[in-house]
Formats: C-alpha cells, sequence, structure tokens
C-alpha cells in the first residue's frame, strides 16, 4: 500500500472558486458569446453537470452549450481571460470521473454539436461533430451497408467526442482496434482558443502524429470540436454463441486457448454467476443462472470463415468441460444476448444500491490467476464481486458492490479497488483498459508509471496546457488525495 | 573539438564499454546527407546507451541514432551531428510471450531477426517494410516505415503496445505497457513513432503479433487503363473480401522489375497484385469473387504466385518504393486514378519519368521521378506533385533524394496549423537541442 502514502507529485495548481461578482462578469461575456439560452448557471441548472457515471461529483460554476466550433473557442478565450478551468463534457456517462469539474469553472456541454457533417463512402470516411450519440453514426450508415466499429456498452448514448476524449474501447474492438485505430484526424481547440486541425482525411502527414496523443487525453490538453472517423464495411455473416462453464478457471482457460490459437473472433466476452443471475432477471435472455461462468463470444467476416472460427472456438471451449456451447440461431436472439451483455451494469442495480466498477487490464494468460485474486481481495474486504468484462483483450471489470449508507463501506471499497490495479500492475498489466485515469485511478499511475515516465507526460501537458486551465486536476497523482480518501 | 574530445574522454572513464571511434576513415561510412559525425558510439546496453546520451547533452553536443542505416536519409538535411549512436548492439528479443501474442524486444535487433524468432512459435510482427534484413525496429518505428501489407493488419501505430524511450537528459522513461489494450496515460507511443529520433531514442517496444497465416496467395491482374484497375480496388474495398494487400505497379515500375528482377509484368498500362491471407477455403473463395469483379473492369488474368516466387515478388516490390527519387504521396483512394493522370503529364511537360507502385487500398503512392539529378525540372515537377496531392485531402513527401535537390526543395511540405504544438512539443522534450535538428517537419 506504499503507493498511497509515498509523496505525490505536485502537478495542479489549486484554483479558488469564482467570486458571484466575477461569475456574473463571465457569464454576461458567454451570454454576449452564446444568448442567454445557452449559458447556465443557476444552482438548479447546474445540479444535472455534477456527476457522471463515476462515484466523484463536482459542481461547475457555469455550464454553456455552444453550437460551433467558432462558440467553443470563444468560450475558450473568455475562460483563459478570467484563469476560469474549462471541462468538456459528452453524455456524462464516463466511469473515471473524466467530466467532473473538480475546480469548478465552465462545463462545455456539446448536445448541440451533435450532427454529422459528412459521410464519404467511397474513401470509407465520416466527419462528425463531438456531441454525436455513437450509436447515432452506425444508425445512420448501417442502411449503406456500413458501421462505425468502437461500441461501448454506453454506446445509446455516449458521444463520439467522449469516446475520443478517453480512447474508448467495448466488446468490438477485440480485432479492430480502439478509438485511436479508428480516428484519422481531429479539429481542436488549443488552450489559447485556436482552432487548429491535426491529422486528416489520409493516412502518414507529415509530423508528429498529434491525433495519436490527444485521443485518450481526457481534455486535459484540447477541446475536441470535429471528428474524422474511418467506417468499415458491415460484416456478411455475424455468428453469436454462449458457452456455459461450471468452473470461472474452465472459461478463463478456454479464453487464453482461443488467444493463444491465433483464432481471433470479433468479441469475447465473460459474465460470472453474480452478473448473470442480475442479467437474467433484468433482460430474460436465457443466460443459465446457476452457472459458474458464461462466454458470450462472437465471430464475425466471410461465411467460410466464421464457420471456421465456431468450429474452432466450439471445439476448445468443449476441451474445457463447457457445459453446453450454444449458437444464437436467430437475429433476435442474437440482439437479446447482447442486450444482456450491454445493460449487465444497469442490471446490477437491481441487486445493489451501488456499485463501483474497475477497469484493469492483464495479460490474457493471467486471466485464471487474477480472477481468484480478484475474488480473494473482495471477500477480504467483505464486499460482494461480479465479473462481466472483455476477456479476449483481458480487460477486467469488476463490479464492486455496496452502500455508500454503510460507514466506511466507500472507504472500503476503494482500498479493494486498490488492490486489484495492484495485482493487474503485477502481473503485468495496466490500470485501465477503456475507462480512462481521471480522478479515479490518479494515484494508481504510480503502479505503472515511474516518476520519469509521468515527468515525461507532464511535459506534454506543459506544451499543451500551460496554465492547466483545461480539467485541471486529473491524469496525474496530485497532492492532497490521500487525506481524501482517509476522510471518507 | 574540444567538446568531443572531452565527451570521448568520459566515456573511456565511465561507460568504457562503449565503442567509440573518432577515426575519419570509419566516420565516412556514416556519412549522411554529405554530412560526417564527429564521432560514432557503439554502447552495448540499454543503460549504457542512456549514459552515452546523458553525457552528449551535458557537454551541449547533438545526437543522432542510428539502426540498420537504411534510412538516414530520410528528411531534410541535417544541421549538425556531432555524436552518432548505433543501436546494433541492442539485438535481443527480451520476451516472446507467445499464448498472449505479445512480444517484448530492443530496437537493435533487425526485423528479419525478430521474425526469424516470431516465427518460431507460428507468430510473426504485421509489419512489412523494405529491407527487413538491415531494418531495425527501432530505425522502423522512429520512421514509420510500412508495407503493402499495411491494408489489412494497419502500421506501426497499431501494432506498438509499449515503448522505453531515453530522453534528452539521459534518463528512460516508459509508455504504453506490455497488454494490447490500455488507456493510462497520455499515448506517448504514438508521438515517438515517425518522430524521426527528435524526441527521444527508442531503446525497447512491445508490440502486438499475429499468427501466421495457414495459406498465403498472391494474383496479378494487368489492365490497359488506371480507371479500370481502380475501379476493381474499390469494388474490393466495399466488399467483403480481405486481401492483406493491394497494390498497383504502373508501366515504368513493371519495367523496372522485368530488367533488373526478370519479372514478367506487362509493360505498358498497370499491374494490380493482391495479395490474400488465411485458411485455404476463405482463399478460394476470395479469389473467385476478385476474378469475376476484375472481369466486370476489364482486367486480363495475368500469373497466380505462390511459395518463393511470391516472397521474391513482394520483396522486389517493396524494394521499388526506395529509388535515388522517391515522392510518398497519400491521398484519398478516390483520387489515385486521376493524381496518376496528372504525374502522366507533368512528367510528359518536363520530360521525366516516372516509376509508381501504390499501395492502393491506403491511398498511398511510391512515385521514383527519373533522371534524378534534373534538378530545376524536378523542383517544379515535385511542387507541382504536391500541390495536385494537397487538392486531394493529401500530403506528399520526398523520402529519397539526392543531395543536391535536397537543398532545393521542401521535403515534407509546409507545416500546417498544428505546428505550433509541435514546436512546443519539441521545445519540452529537447529543451536544449541534444537531437539533431533539420532533418523533421519545419526543420524540428
Amino acid at each position: 500500500m506504499s503507493i498511497i502514502e509515498q509523496p505525490p507529485i505536485v502537478t495542479s495548481p489549486e484554483y479558488e472558486r469564482m467570486s458571484t461578482a466575477r461569475k456574473a462578469e463571465v457569464v454576461r461575456e458567454l451570454c454576449l458569446l452564446l444568448g442567454d439560452r445557452h449559458v447556465l448557471h443557476s444552482p438548479y441548472d447546474l445540479t444535472l453537470y455534477e456527476y457522471d457515471a463515476s462515484i466523484d461529483r463536482g459542481t461547475p460554476d457555469i455550464v454553456v452549450l455552444p453550437a460551433s466550433s467558432q462558440e467553443v473557442a470563444g468560450i475558450v478565450k473568455v475562460a483563459a481571460r478570467y484563469g476560469v478551468p474549462v471541462v468538456p463534457r459528452g453524455a456524462g456517462t464516463g466511469l473515471s470521473g473524466g467530466a467532473i469539474p473538480l475546480y469548478g469553472g465552465i462545463v462545455i456541454v456539446f448536445a448541440r454539436m451533435n450532427r454529422i457533417l459528412e459521410v464519404d463512402y467511397a474513401n470509407l470516411r465520416a466527419v462528425v461533430q463531438p456531441g454525436l450519440v455513437n450509436l447515432h453514426l452506425s444508425t445512420a450508415l448501417n442502411p449503406q451497408g456500413f458501421y462505425y466499429v468502437p461500441d461501448p456498452s454506453s454506446q445509446r448514448s455516449c458521444t463520439i467526442g467522449g469516446n475520443v476524449g478517453e480512447n474508448a474501447g467495448g466488446p468490438h474492438t477485440l480485432i479492430y482496434g480502439v478509438t485511436t485505430n479508428h480516428v484519422l484526424g481531429l479539429e481542436v481547440v488549443t488552450p489559447d482558443g485556436e482552432i487548429i486541425e491535426v491529422g486528416g482525411w489520409t493516412q502518414d502527414r507529415p509530423g508528429y502524429d498529434l491525433t495519436g496523443l490527444l485521443i485518450g487525453s481526457e481534455g486535459t490538453l484540447c477541446i475536441v470540436t470535429k471528428i474524422i472517423t474511418r467506417i468499415v464495411h458491415l460484416a456478411e455473416a455475424v455468428k453469436t454463441m454462449v458457452a456455459v462453464f461450471d468452473a470461472m478457471d474452465d472459461a478463463s482457460n478456454t479464453v487464453s486457448e482461443i488467444i493463444a490459437s491465433g483464432v481471433i473472433p470479433a468479441a469475447i466476452e465473460m459474465m460470472d454467476q453474480m452478473i448473470l443471475q442480475a442479467v437474467e432477471a433484468d433482460t430474460h435472455a436465457g443466460y443459465p443462472m446457476d452457472a459458474a461462468a458464461v462466454l458470450l463470444m462472437e465471430a464475425e467476416g466471410m461465411r467460410e470463415s466464421v464457420a471456421e472460427q465456431i468450429e474452432q472456438i466450439v471445439s476448445i471451449c468443449n476441451k474445457h468441460h463447457a457445459r453446453v456451447v450454444r449458437i444464437a440461431a436467430t437475429e433476435a436472439e442474437r440482439q437479446l444476448l447482447w442486450a444482456g451483455r450491454k445493460n449487465a451494469f444497469g442490471a446490477v442495480g437491481r441487486i445493489s444500491p451501488e456499485f463501483y466498477v474497475q477497469d484493469g487490464v492483464v495479460p490474457r494468460t493471467k486471466l485464471p490467476y487474477v480472477l481468484r485474486r480478484v475474488n480473494e481481495i473482495c471477500s477480504q474486504y467483505g464486499l460482494k464481486v461480479g465479473n462481466v468484462f472483455h476477456a479476449g483483450d483481458g480487460n477486467l471489470h469488476p463490479l464492486i458492490l455496496f452502500d455508500s449508507q454503510i460507514p466506511g463501506e466507500v472507504e472500503r471499497v476503494r482500498q479493494a479497488g486498490h488492490e486489484i490495479l495492484q495485482v493487474c500492475a503485477e502481473a503485468g498489466g495496466t490500470i485501465t483498459g477503456e475507462h480512462g485515469i481521471g480522478i479515479e485511478k490518479q494515484e494508481e499511475m504510480a503502479l505503472i508509471f515511474s516518476e520519469t515516465d509521468l515527468r515525461v507526460m507532464q511535459q506534454v501537458r506543459m506544451a499543451w496546457n500551460p496554465q492547466q486551465l483545461f480539467n485541471p486536476g486529473k491524469l496525474f497523482p496530485r497532492p492532497g488525495r490521500c487525506a481524501d480518501i482517509k476522510q471518507l | 573539438m574540444g567538446e568531443i574530445d572531452i565527451l570521448v574522454r568520459t566515456l573511456q572513464q565511465q561507460v568504457p564499454a562503449a565503442q567509440a571511434t573518432t577515426d575519419t576513415e570509419t566516420l565516412r561510412n556514416y556519412t549522411i546527407d554529405g554530412l560526417l559525425p564527429r564521432l560514432v558510439v557503439t554502447p552495448g546496453t540499454v543503460e549504457e546507451m542512456a549514459q552515452v546520451i546523458a553525457l552528449t547533452s551535458r557537454q551541449s553536443l547533438t545526437l543522432l541514432a542510428r539502426g540498420g542505416g537504411s534510412r538516414m536519409n530520410l528528411g531534410g538535411l541535417p544541421e549538425h551531428i556531432d555524436v552518432l549512436v548505433e543501436t546494433n548492439k541492442l539485438a535481443h528479443l527480451l520476451e516472446h510471450e507467445g499464448p498472449d501474442l505479445t512480444c517484448h524486444v530492443e530496437a537493435g535487433i533487425t526485423l528479419a531477426a525478430l521474425q526469424a524468432q516470431l516465427a518460431t512459435k507460428g507468430q510473426r510482427l504485421a509489419l512489412d517494410p523494405p529491407d527487413a534484413r538491415q531494418a531495425t525496429i527501432g530505425g522502423l518505428l522512429a520512421t514509420n516505415a510500412s508495407g503493402p501489407k499495411r491494408l489489412r493488419y494497419g502500421s506501426a501505430r497499431d501494432l506498438v503496445i509499449g515503448l522505453r524511450v531515453i530522453q534528452a537528459n539521459g534518463e528512460i522513461a516508459r509508455s504504453g505497457g506490455r497488454v494490447v489494450k490500455n488507456v493510462a496515460g497520455y499515448d506517448l507511443n504514438k508521438l515517438y513513432i515517425g518522430s524521426l529520433g527528435t524526441l527521444g531514442v527508442i531503446v525497447e517496444t512491445n508490440f502486438k503479433l499475429h499468427p501466421l497465416p495457414l495459406a498465403e496467395h498472391t494474383f496479378l491482374l494487368t489492365y490497359t487503363n488506371a480507371e479500370d484497375a481502380m475501379q476493381t480496388v474499390t469494388a474490393i474495398l466495399g466488399s467483403q473480401l480481405t486481401p492483406s494487400a493491394l497494390e498497383l505497379i504502373d508501366a515504368g515500375a513493371a519495367s523496372d522489375m522485368a530488367d533488373f528482377f526478370g519479372f514478367n509484368l506487362p509493360t505498358n498500362g498497370y499491374t494490380l497484385a493482391i495479395n490474400f491471407e488465411g485458411s485455404p477455403t476463405t482463399i478460394g473463395r476470395q479469389m473467385d469473387e476478385t476474378r469475376l469483379l476484375a472481369r466486370r473492369h476489364n482486367a486480363l488474368m495475368g500469373d497466380d504466385l505462390e511459395g518463393t516466387e511470391q516472397e521474391r515478388f513482394w520483396d522486389v516490390v517493396r524494394e521499388h518504393t526506395q529509388g535515388s527519387l522517391t515522392c510518398k504521396v497519400s491521398i484519398l483512394v478516390s483520387r489515385i486514378a486521376p493524381y496518376l493522370q496528372q504525374v502522366e503529364q507533368i512528367c510528359r511537360r518536363r520530360n521525366l519519368e516516372a516509376a509508381i507502385v501504390s499501395h492502393v487500398g491506403n491511398g498511398i503512392l511510391y512515385i521514383e521521378l527519373r533522371p534524378s539529378d534534373a534538378v530545376p525540372r524536378l523542383v517544379e515537377s515535385i511542387a507541382e506533385l504536391r500541390m495536385h496531392a494537397q487538392e486531394a485531402r493529401g500530403s506528399l513527401v520526398v523520402e529519397r533524394c539526392p543531395v543536391e535537390l535536397k537543398r532545393r526543395i521542401s521535403i515534407w511540405g509546409e507545416p500546417g496549423s498544428d505546428f505550433p504544438m509541435m514546436q512546443r512539443l519539441k521545445q519540452q522534450f529537447d529543451p536544449t537541442g541534444t537531437f539533431v535538428k533539420g532533418r523533421f517537419l519545419g526543420g524540428l
């Protein structure tokens, strides 16, 4: 537990909240820029924006809803002039606190910048605004036979701008890659309020790969105002199957062997018994409630290759004592199985008032060991845990159930989460596969990065965001955090 | 020569194991664009390399890393090179986690040596740039080298999962990690890839690997014009087919391949080479469907290639991206056919010859222009070609070029609106200018 006690690297200035008079001045300027309707500043209006899907909270002073890149640039210039922090917000579905305005200030909401600007089917490109809901892009492309690959479970509400900020993944990123493998260019606003373009429509542009650097920078370097993405042809054949196991280890060993054999399906998701019970009660997708674990797997591509993959996968499942392997017979059945998986977090709400989801990644061969350790750690802390995750990538999502009304429970949850990430780091893995560092895992950065590593990352922030007005207090270990935890 | 002598002496005392030479005859072998380094150092370990860089930086001298030396002439003219550090002794495959499909390797290993070791477990790194026997992993990453199969597997940015990079002050920093999915901290891997040694020296890499394909097959189609060939390409890209490479070879390149390598490609019109990998069943179906599409677009069926002949064919194609004057053009796929026409017109007007091989599925063209000493005509032609590339939402980089011409043209083109941010990054990473300047975009 040495990490929490180590002296943190001081990174962020502590901002003072705006005085009432100053806030009134900033509000007046923003109203001139955007119109009164698009500047929210009453306590009643602001409440909605003080949380995301993490367990942290923070109230903004002002919320703005710009309609164009120029308006975003204008907002940033006002903020820079008054020294007010700026936090971009998509749909607020983030799990690491990326959209929480830790020091108040201005939250930019992209609900009005939600259009698809251009689709070029011949060149497989789409240009979209950051507020576009992830699923809406695929829905628009599907009739022409195309889609956008990254599919976070929150894709019905999360925005592509938020996905870029967090470098979001999803179940189907196993073969096709995450957001950074699909976004080719961005238009962004710098902390000086300049609108610049990075990357573009074509590949290998001269100069540093700033697109790659900015994706996943969690709003700490720039504000994204336009996104150029790759689009992909829908596969002719998709087969989804469920393999049921009576022992968790059998399921994990199956995953390891599938990957090691070189078969790389479109998705391999694992759900354990606790999750299965919650999901089945919620979605009635036909998952067995008495199984120790289920693998939800999908093969897609050409009919022949799907058939070959299915054959190999089934034989590996059987070798590892799968009780049954069922292939979805109809599209409706397939959709239902996925609905169960994608609503899993919500379903857990039926059995626990609150839960905390972790996002560690481990080498896939270490899954059996790490899953055992996760269960041991949670039982040591007297906490219930369920696992629903992207097994094919080795990306764990333990859901720790808790009730914040019970004194000390939140603290135990955080400690258990920390220990789980420690196990992931020790197993050669990482502390976040797709949710981001945000506020949640700032201290854990030290589990995988040395002081030198972190200093080099801070150079990047110094280059882009020297005043630290963009999403301050995130991503890096920060002073005072240790005290926060102990007070909880 | 004062600081160099001090550095040599310090190196002898503090890093005695690292070989260092100031012998002019030896240095001549390391000439870059006519410029000689003043000292060549060959550290034996990553730690020694870090010490060499720290000491060089302390003497306010400049440093450039060298792998296999196959792409040292990429970029603009270097301003001044004091120390050239070689990575070729850092050539170990540190770990090959076969069942995880990942590996951890030192940067000085050649691509061919790495592939040979990975192949013992039935795996490979899915990168296929030219010169695999000479080029090192570090050099490939620093120059963001790629090959025809990037169509299916992507480029270095899609395959690197972790890096260890020596910073300008000699500290060693890690980015990314060992696992295939990771969003912890800034994605510095992307920043280092293709940064041409201006931000740090890459010493170790973690890669995501692919299994070797069960089978592989290439077949050739020939066309009388580029439009028909590109319509076939567009039809393939918009279909269920998943070729690993789609390469368009023009008459100029085909005649080189015939003259120098004995490949009998038609020397008028265009050859489209299509590579499929996978199981025999899926390859079979893809070949059948491609033939149907090709007939619809007036293709003539050419040779089928397998085994060593296939390997040699792709070696020659890759080799052909490296003439004495080669421009790399990246444009939209839909603009390739008209662009090829523009190239033809420009060459005719200026009495130049072109030989072009293109990763057409990715919109990347390697245009060799000849004669490479026709400086005034080339200067104008390259400017014009760049303008047309930019009109097609793309870019033109002069990847290989004689020194006389280099003095007269812009290698990378004019920097865009994001250049001030690149300068600020360079300033943060290398505040005292340890890494040799002049070669990268805008002289970074």
